[in-house]
């Protein structure tokens, strides 16, 4: 297994020298989705909860990062804001909301959604339902990222960050306790896990990448509005989390970078001539739909353990 | 200026659709324990389909149609749904409900799309108010009867009652669990299509409509803890009347993020009282 991940970083690391200007924004894409559903994945996986609004973290994120540093402020403070804030929004709704569970948790994250989506359009101060412009591009100490490839190796260093938290999470003693949680929360608390807390802290930190995603897409696109961030956007991350392998830090990389790479050969394949202008579109929901249901019926455990069990039997 | 009846009206109107989606999750969940995210695209087929037959149907034949696809949708959606277990099931109902959308989208297009219902508006108080919302009144409140009495006072009815309370037992006196599962997943789909059919002509239905629907109807619902249909009604009814009120009197673009908001509230009350049912 450490052979894979060193081959892939390695690769990860070498790609955007060889992409061009549309790939490399693919790449980004892909760095930014693998975030956010690595977060996904953990709550999913490790807490055994649902979130349909992963999306409005990120969205909290992006605006954090465009709003400060439209008022002037540095962009490297901006960017340590973006997680910090979807974090401590994620914290003071999760003590309410996180003493749902399943289909519950489900339908409130979606709620939560669906009421920031509305309030973000409706805010003059946050430029309504036309968003945010002219976010300035993100800078260290007078050094501008002006060309993509530099942003392709912010979001790598910031996925790594990500992982590496992530990693050694999983690994601690709070990490056991998260996967004794996931498994039987009876059991875990009998054993004296804090359930509670343990599943705050999970959902905090899955905002905080999510939020972290979100902040180097407000500098990398510099522009942000309530359209950028549909319900749909949150169901691909649970796709992606799905089809991945759900509690696998590796599983929440290769499903985002899986369905990112697919949705992508699908509009290339929906835009091809003699199409209907419906064709993307159509194309990517029947593809997120049917990838959905055939991997929660056949595959379960998703692509990553499926492939890990083939490998040692 | 006396508005008030007038938005009571339109409120018990629009939380009739609410109260009929709420049901159809109450009775898919009441027997099979899984939480149907697809419901809201019930109502959108529904929708669609009166829509569609309208165009060689007169009113009266072409509603019925549409419901009876909803329903034969809401069973293509059981055989799958049912499947697997009731948790991983609400990701398969979400997975059917995006396939759905390029179903639609294909067939129907992306535009908002809407027909004639009961024309003519009445007064009422100091306001005028469509026809419409008094047959959607009209409609729900029979459905809902029956409904009722359907469960209790019929051998299908009651077989399903004995599904939602105990499977286990069910299955040794001779009900099959599974397809009774079925059953309850085409009446789901029935109600779901009658609550897209009564609310189209006073609200304009997109393919990704479902969301906001199954929202409100999971709102309508959870009053009752999902099982309770009565309850429902009820639920939806309010959701419906605070919406249109808080429309009427205050600003039209909250409206649905203070109903989103008391279903939150209302989920961690009741969630914080009953820790122990809410554990799914």
């Amino acid at each position: 297994m450490k052979i894979v991940f060193v081959v892939a970083a390695a690769l990860a690391l070498a790609l955007p020298a060889f992409l061009d200007g549309k790939q490399l924004g693919i790449y980004i894409l892909a760095g930014l989705a693998a975030m956010v559903t690595v977060g996904l994945s953990l709550l999913m996986g490790h807490a055994g909860q649902i979130s349909l609004g992963q999306a409005s973290f990120y969205a909290i994120g992006a605006y954090t990062a465009g709003l400060l540093s439209v008022h002037d402020t540095p962009p490297v403070l901006a960017l340590v804001a973006a997680p910090a804030v979807a974090a401590t929004f994620a914290a003071v709704v999760g003590i309410g909301v996180l003493r749902l569970r399943g289909h519950y948790l489900a339908f409130a994250t979606l709620a939560m959604q669906l009421i920031l989506l509305s309030v973000l359009s409706q805010s003059a101060w946050a430029g309504g339902a036309i968003g945010l412009q002219g976010i300035p591009r993100f800078s260290i100490g007078g050094f501008e990222l002006d060309e993509d490839i530099q942003y392709a190796y912010l979001t790598l260093a910031a996925l790594a960050v990500v992982l590496l938290v992530a990693h050694n999470l999983v690994r601690s003693r709070p990490g056991r306790g998260l996967r004794a949680l996931a498994t039987s929360e009876v059991a875990a608390a009998a054993s004296g896990v804090p359930v509670g807390r343990y599943r705050l802290a999970v959902f905090t930190l899955s905002a905080a990448f999510a939020g972290l995603a979100g902040g180097i897409y407000a500098f990398y696109l510099g522009y942000l509005g309530p359209g950028s961030f549909p319900v749909l956007l949150s169901i691909e991350y649970v796709v992606m989390a799905v089809v991945g392998g759900l509690g696998t830090l590796s599983g929440g990389v290769v499903g985002a970078v899986a369905i990112v790479l697919l949705v992508q050969v699908l509009n290339e394949l929906g835009t091809s001539p003699g199409m209907p202008s419906y064709a993307p579109n159509v194309l990517s929901y029947a593809v997120y739909g049917l990838l959905l249901v055939v991997v929660v019926l056949w595959l379960p455990r998703g692509i990553v353990p499926a492939l890990r069990r083939g490998e040692r039997s | 200026m006396n508005d008030l009846p007038a938005y009571l009206v339109t409120g018990l109107g629009t939380g009739c659709g609410y109260a009929l989606i709420g049901s159809g999750l109450v009775a898919v969940y009441r027997v099979t324990r899984v939480v149907n995210f697809a419901q809201g695209a019930f109502a959108v087929v529904g929708a669609m389909c009166a829509s569609s037959f309208l165009t060689a149907l007169p009113h009266g034949l072409a509603e019925p149609a549409a419901v009876v696809v909803a329903a034969i949708v809401g069973l293509l959606v059981g055989i799958v749904a049912l499947a697997t277990n009731p948790q991983s099931a609400l990701i398969v109902t979400l997975g059917l409900s995006v396939f759905a959308y390029a179903v639609e989208v294909l067939v129907w297009g992306d535009q908002p799309r809407s027909f004639a219902g009961l024309p003519g508006a009445v007064t009422i108080g100091d306001a005028r108010v469509q026809t419409h919302y008094l047959l959607i009144i009209a409609v729900t409140l029979p459905v809902f009867a029956a409904l009722a009495l359907f469960f209790t006072r019929t051998d299908t009815g009651k077989a399903l009652t004995a599904c939602a309370s105990n499977p286990y037992a069910a299955r040794v006196i001779g009900i099959d669990v599974r397809r009774m599962g079925l059953l309850a997943f085409m009446i789901g789909g029935a109600l779901g299509g009658l609550a897209g059919v009564l609310v189209t002509p006073v609200q304009q239905i997109t393919f990704d409509t479902d969301v906001a629907l199954i929202v409100n109807g999971f709102a309508a619902a959870i009053l009752g803890g999902l099982t309770r249909p009565a309850v429902t009604l009820v639920g939806g009814l309010l959701l419906g009347v605070t919406q249109a009120l808080v429309a009427g009197y205050g600003n039209a673009a909250h409206q649905t993020d203070i109903a989103l908001g008391l279903m939150i509230a209302v989920m961690i009350w009741r969630a914080a009282r009953r820790p122990a049912v809410e554990t799914v």
